[in-house]
């Protein structure tokens, strides 16, 4: 039982996680109408800009969070501004290509340019743990889930009550009627992207501090933020958080009770399976 | 015109056929490998390019194809034409199996589900006995890479032969007609379901032939490798360089980017890898109708024509 209770601990922990990092691919596509597929790979560079700044200069991973989203907010400003524009309204199959050469040309870059090595970031208060009960928590993997649920939920804010969310979730509505009240879309689609993939980094960054990073996590990080995004439907931010704890909890009581080498099947069988009898997400609205 | 061009393919086809005859080792070698990859661009040209599918998941097939022939021959003995044979059961099955179901999706979920199939193919096989688990099949060598290549390209030959074929049957007309429109095929009579099924299958069935082919040749094969995520990548960015539902067109690509990433490979072998990202990413902003678009427009537009491409699609 005691074992048990542990397991749901470490799911729920990793969902947080989870959650943010299907949080930006979500947002992205739902008002782009782009499913990135270099999502992943943005999320592994996070990971690395993070683990560059606690490597070189030796700040926190989680204070430098801040840091980590604005450098990649400026990449996806700029994406998006100087490619992403170009290409947004073909056709779909075009936009996932072109995603996806994205991401062959980022994973290749950072296997140059960091090499493929493993690496982990370690603050000093790695090995420390928090006892609840008999349940062991992490301090690091408590904290990453604690800034995981505040951005999403201050996501979820920003979109609901500032002027630029409301003008986002307009856009994503209705581009043109959105025009006509004065939102200029190459700027909105651009601010946009930039903001999924800051949360694509502040997510990498989080990742770093839980896990082991290397220049090929990218591709399966994608396909788990797509199923979480999925599950959670497009609609509200907090469909992911539901979606990210339940992928979690499943990929641990996999790893429990089937195998470790079974922990990506289970997610990845999940998906197939809501996309087939769901596609709009469990918790979506039908399309 | 057109007995011209049909003069010149007959041409290529004789001069690729004797390559293997005047070629050295090295360049036998790696022509194996570009017309394997081309039967996989081509392969995916049937689902992709003209039932408009854009699947993520044809390396399940390649795949499927390669452990058909290793189980076969390692396990049971089996000669390696009944490997080829079983392979091509086991794409066909998985084909029908999956393809049911996933056909069902359309556009971004139709994409997203095949990768997922694909990631997890080499953890599923990674826990079957007889497939050697993660340790993986040595197959018996046979050291003739000439039979090798002359196989290779003789489904090559196939492959764009079935191409050519869709381009003037019922069947072919069909698939276009799903990838034009759907429901208009529906209600003009297409069985959509068993059309795409069947486009699914067909391209699965060279896709494993081409697998069970490299098997036999490289004589290894374990999880990783056979369910290489990255011949996706490298499938589609050929068959769409080239002109994705074109009979040449996946052949070309293949071939040119095959080349090309070789001549970077020697260098520095993730500059190989770069580039196929970059080329993707150019070319679906200029090109996005592939090399044989271009070569038959670019004449008329001459660089207009890239601008032209552009403001098609911006914002």
């Amino acid at each position: 039982m005691e074992l048990l209770a542990q397991i749901l601990a470490n799911g729920i922990l990793l969902g947080g996680l989870y959650a943010v990092m299907a949080l930006g691919l979500a947002l992205v596509w739902g008002v782009l109408n782009i499913v990135n597929l270099a999502h992943g790979a943005f999320i592994m560079l996070g990971a690395y800009a993070s683990w560059h700044l606690y490597t070189y200069l030796g700040i926190d991973p989680f204070l430098g969070l801040p840091l980590t989203a604005l450098l990649l907010f400026a990449l996806g400003y700029a994406l998006q501004r100087g490619l992403l524009n170009l290409v947004v309204r073909a056709p779909m199959f075009n936009t996932l290509l072109i995603t996806f050469g994205l991401e062959v040309v980022l994973t290749y870059l950072a296997q140059l340019a960091f090499s493929a090595d493993f690496r982990t970031i370690n603050p000093p208060y790695a090995g420390s743990n928090v006892q609840f009960g008999g349940v062991v928590l992490p301090l690091v993997r408590l904290a990453a889930f604690g800034v995981a649920i505040v951005l999403t939920v201050g996501m979820w804010l920003f979109l609901l009550h500032t002027r630029l969310g409301r003008a986002i979730r307009a856009t994503a509505q209705n581009l043109l009627a959105a025009r006509l009240y004065g939102v200029e879309p190459r700027h909105l689609y651009a601010v946009t992207f930039g903001l999924g993939l800051a949360l694509a980094g502040a997510a990498g960054g989080l990742y770093g501090t839980v896990s082991q990073i290397n220049p090929y996590i990218g591709a399966s990080l994608t396909a788990k933020s797509f199923a979480i995004a999925i599950i959670g439907g497009l609609d509200n931010p907090l469909g992911v958080i539901v979606g990210g704890l339940f992928l979690g909890i499943v990929e641990s009581l996999t790893t429990l009770y089937i195998g470790p080498t079974f922990a990506d099947v289970a997610s990845f069988g999940i998906l197939v399976l809501v996309l087939i009898v769901r596609p709009s997400g469990l918790l979506g609205r039908t399309a | 015109m057109k007995a011209l061009r049909a003069v010149l393919i007959v041409i290529a086809a004789a001069l690729l056929a004797a390559v293997p005859w005047f070629g050295s080792d090295v360049l036998v070698q790696f022509g194996i490998n570009a017309l394997l990859l081309a039967v996989l661009a081509q392969g995916w040209n049937i689902i992709g390019g003209y039932a408009g599918y854009a699947s993520f998941g044809n390396s399940v097939f390649y795949g499927l194809g390669s452990y058909g022939v290793a189980i076969a021959m390692v396990q049971w003995n089996l000669p390696f034409g009944v490997g080829m044979a079983f392979g091509v059961l086991l794409a066909v099955v998985f084909a029908l199996l999956l393809g049911l179901p996933v056909l069902r999706l359309r556009g971004h979920y139709f994409a997203i589900a095949t990768l997922a199939l694909s990631q997890v193919m080499a953890a599923i096989v990674s826990n079957i006995g007889i497939a050697g688990q993660n340790i993986g099949l040595v197959l018996p060598p046979l050291n003739n890479d000439r039979l090798f290549y002359e196989l290779a390209l003789l489904l090559l030959a196939a492959a764009t032969l079935t191409v050519w074929w869709l381009t003037r049957s019922r069947f072919g007309f069909g698939l276009i007609a799903i990838r034009e429109n759907e429901e208009g095929a529906a209600v003009m009579g297409v069985n959509t379901t068993l059309y795409k099924v069947l486009a699914f299958a067909l391209s699965g069935v060279f896709s494993a032939l081409a697998g069970g082919i490299h098997a036999y040749w490289i004589t290894f094969l374990d999880p990783e490798s056979a369910f290489d995520i990255s011949l996706n990548v490298k499938m589609i960015i050929m068959a769409v360089f080239g002109g994705a539902g074109t009979v040449l067109g996946p052949v070309v690509g293949a071939l040119s980017l095959s080349a090309v990433s070789e001549l970077l490979a020697s260098e520095v072998t993730s500059i190989a890898g770069l580039f196929f990202g970059l080329v993707i990413v150019a070319a679906v902003v200029l090109m996005p109708r592939g090399l044989a678009d271009m070569m038959r427009r670019l004449r008329g537009f001459g660089w207009r024509y890239f601008i032209e491409n552009i403001r098609a699609s911006r914002l």
